[in-house]
């Protein structure tokens, strides 16, 4: 089972898009997969149609008294599942907070569904905080999405800072950029200049596309209401490719 | 899990359609033509562990799945152009694990076809949110399927539809849909098996019953015949073989039961189908353990032994024509057609013989009784310098035992006699072995001297030889432990319990 995180400090970055766009193309490579929404937002539980809300309290899922598995929800697609959001996610922090060992809860919590998914995308909420350490330390892959701009090239830094300090070593960063747009020329020059500082950044880029806010409205993954040929659906399948490449699928 | 529900016959497929939508957010996914193909190995070994192997054809796709029989679930599903006939011939790894066991030398073969169009529906919440799979299997022949397939974490959908259906006067159901397709056509599941279950009343006429046995050894001998002329599997040449094999231990072992005339030209013709499917049946046995015989040589002799499995498989096609000819000559159908007749017959009312009109109980205890007795006098007699002819006729002495016994295994208790045949199969597999080897050595012999003009490789004659010696080791060592098993077997308990079933009856 691996475990793949859609992380960044920032809002807005296209977090969810990632998780939820590329959950579905492992799913169609026949990868059981699942998705979890730990944003309390539940963008990604919207975008599959399903209710964010699960059965039980925040405190007793991270104390490890509620089963996981009777909380995943089925998506639409098949191999796709789903563990949805809830609005005490937001109080997460807190809650591991009390606990004993807290940024190793995730990692427990995951443990038993090896058996039932190959591939886990964590959904995360924009900050940095106990549970952005409890995710690092359970995920294989720190998937982060970023806008070539200036402030997401500083959030980049500290973030890499962040993981420094903690010495993840099972951890891989996977930067990228995202909502790219061509025509303004800040992104381009910062495309050119960035990985060289950060070479660890993806080759592929996904482009600021129309049908990616239309998931919005489609309430469903890109791929599967968008033409094969989309310049979007292609950058998805781009990342994808070079992220499997990466982690050796 | 899915559940299965069955459509009563005056509902139709329009008419459930329509009450649904009364109740729920219908969504119809696709609508097609399906064929549904089901395999098994003729002698049902799927089917006896529970399997089912259904391959699934559609303009969508083909594919092929294994499931549980008694819970629908998938155990293994995969897309297939087409479905090998051995489980060795699967391309899919996991595939081949899973049947290689199962289906041994058997071949998988079509049991029944079904088409049906086939309606995939999804059932919708509020959020238009599939929260339910529904499939329906519209069938001609048999009752139509309603098949819910639940998503999971919404329990509650799937729980609403079962009520509904139910309401609505559908069957929930277990039983598979191979087992419905089979009735059309008078058929069950496992309907064949090379084991014999022969229901016998001791105070039967002793000819009666035994025309009994002989009908249902031809059965079974019939039942093998095609698939002995299109070669299908081995097995089917093994059945048909151990059946003539019975019937002849029962004409040369019940004797004065029936008339002489009929019984000694029967078993002559017997005898000759026992000798025109011995050639074939032996080539059948190298070409299967022609890995094992790979094995007894060193490596880097293996490889020289294999222009002799191309070599024999060239032989069994040229012996099998053969043997196919012979199955269809009048020589073969004309005989069995009057054997047919004559086992159909009415029994006559005063026959002449003098064991015709015994209880058949009093006939099996006699002859069980003697042959036991026999089996033990030749096995005694063996010493260590015995003739591999003496241990062989010890082991057609030991067959005709155990044919007895399974013949009339219902007259007596089931625990027991299933022991007492388990102890002698046990002992039977020493002497069978034994003269396997001994018939392995000649015929490698025989078989060097074809090839010694046809092949240009020494090296396969040298590892033929090799062959040759490890066998004849082999042999040693199973010689050896004759004495052993044969004691195991004459066990003073063993001797006992065939005293007490058998003695008092015969006396």
């Amino acid at each position: 089972m691996k475990t793949i995180a859609a992380f960044n400090i920032k809002g807005g970055v296209g977090k969810t898009s990632t998780a939820v766009n590329l959950a579905f193309l492992a799913s169609k490579q026949g990868y059981r997969t699942l998705v979890w929404d730990l944003d309390p937002q539940g963008a990604s539980s919207y975008y599959f149609r399903i209710k964010p809300k699960i059965k039980g309290s925040s405190k007793n899922l991270v104390a490890g008294q509620l089963d996981l598995d009777d909380l995943i929800k089925g998506t639409d697609f098949e191999g796709l599942d789903l563990l949805p959001a809830d609005f005490s996610f937001r109080n997460l922090d807190l809650i591991l907070d009390g606990k004993k060992k807290p940024t190793e809860r995730l990692h427990k919590l995951l443990a038993p569904l090896k058996h039932n998914y190959d591939m886990i995308f964590l959904d995360c909420p924009p900050t940095i905080s106990l549970l952005s350490e409890a995710i690092f330390e359970a995920a294989d892959v720190l998937l982060s999405p970023v806008i070539p701009t200036t402030l997401s090239q500083r959030t980049l830094e500290q973030l890499k800072a962040f993981l420094h300090d903690k010495k993840l070593k099972k951890l891989k960063l996977m930067p990228f950029f995202s909502m790219v747009d061509k025509r303004k020329k800040m992104h381009l020059d910062i495309m050119l200049t960035l990985p060289v500082q950060h070479p660890e950044i993806l080759a592929t880029y996904i482009p600021y596309a129309s049908d990616i806010e239309r998931m919005g409205s489609e309430r469903m993954p890109l791929a599967a209401f968008s033409k094969n040929s989309a310049r979007s659906v292609q950058a998805y399948q781009a990342l994808w490719q070079e992220i499997s490449r990466a982690m050796s699928l | 899990m899915p559940l299965h529900f069955k459509l009563p016959g005056h509902l139709s497929i329009d008419k459930l359609l329509l009450e649904l939508e009364k109740q729920t957010v219908l969504e119809l996914v696709t609508q097609h033509f399906a064929l549904k193909t089901f395999y098994d190995s003729f002698d049902w070994r799927l089917y006896r562990k529970n399997l089912i192997c259904e391959y699934d054809q559609s303009r969508l796709s083909s594919m092929l799945f294994i499931k549980e029989a008694d819970s629908d679930n998938i155990v293994h599903s995969v897309q297939a152009d087409q479905v090998p006939s051995f489980a060795d011939d699967f391309s899919q790894a996991e595939l081949r694990d899973l049947l290689r066991p199962l289906l041994d030398m058997r071949a998988l073969m079509q049991i029944t076809t079904l088409d049906y169009t086939c309606y995939q529906l999804h059932i919708h919440n509020s959020d238009a949110k599939t929260v339910l799979k529904m499939t329906i299997e519209h069938y001609d022949p048999i009752q139509s399927r309603v098949i819910l397939d639940p998503v999971k974490g919404y329990d509650k959908a799937f729980k609403r539809m079962s009520k509904l259906l139910s309401n609505l006067g559908l069957m929930p159901t277990q039983e598979p849909v191979l087992v419905d397709a089979l009735k059309t056509q008078g058929r069950k599941p496992k309907d064949y098996s090379s084991k014999l279950n022969i229901k016998l009343a001791p105070d039967m006429r002793a000819d009666i019953a035994v025309k009994y046995i002989y009908s249902h050894l031809l059965k079974t001998l019939k039942l093998n015949e095609q698939g002995v002329i299109a070669d299908i599997d081995s097995e089917f040449l093994h059945d048909f073989r151990v059946a003539v094999r019975r019937t002849r231990t029962g004409l040369t072992q019940l004797k004065q039961v029936l008339p002489v005339a009929q019984t000694k030209r029967f078993s002559s013709y017997f005898s000759w189908l026992g000798q025109i499917t011995s050639e074939p049946r032996d080539l059948d046995i190298y070409l299967l353990h022609f890995e094992t015989f790979k094995n007894h040589l060193p490596d880097t002799m293996k490889a020289d032994l294999d222009p002799l499995y191309d070599f024999m498989v060239q032989k069994k096609r040229a012996v099998h024509a053969g043997l196919v000819d012979k199955l269809k000559s009048i020589d073969y159908y004309a005989p069995l057609i009057e054997w047919e007749d004559y086992i159909r017959s009415a029994a006559i009312k005063k026959p002449d013989e003098t064991q015709a009109l015994i209880p058949v109980k009093s006939l099996a205890d006699r002859r069980i009784w003697t042959i036991y007795k026999k089996v033990i006098k030749q096995a005694g007699a063996i010493k260590e310098d015995a003739q591999p002819s003496e241990l062989h006729t010890l082991r057609k002495t030991c067959k005709k035992l155990r044919y007895l016994m399974e013949f009339f295994q219902s007259l007596y208790p089931e625990s027991t006699i299933k022991m007492l045949i388990r102890s002698l199969k046990e002992f039977q597999e020493i002497l069978g072995t034994y003269q396997d080897l001994e018939i392995q050595q000649q015929t490698l012999k025989e078989l060097g001297k074809e090839m010694y003009s046809q092949t240009d490789s020494p090296q396969t004659l040298l590892a033929m030889g090799a062959l040759i010696e490890a066998l004849g080791k082999q042999k040693i060592e199973t010689r050896s432990a004759f004495d052993g098993r044969f004691n195991e077997f004459n066990q003073a308990d063993n001797h006992t319990i065939f005293e007490t079933l058998f003695k008092c009856g015969a006396a």
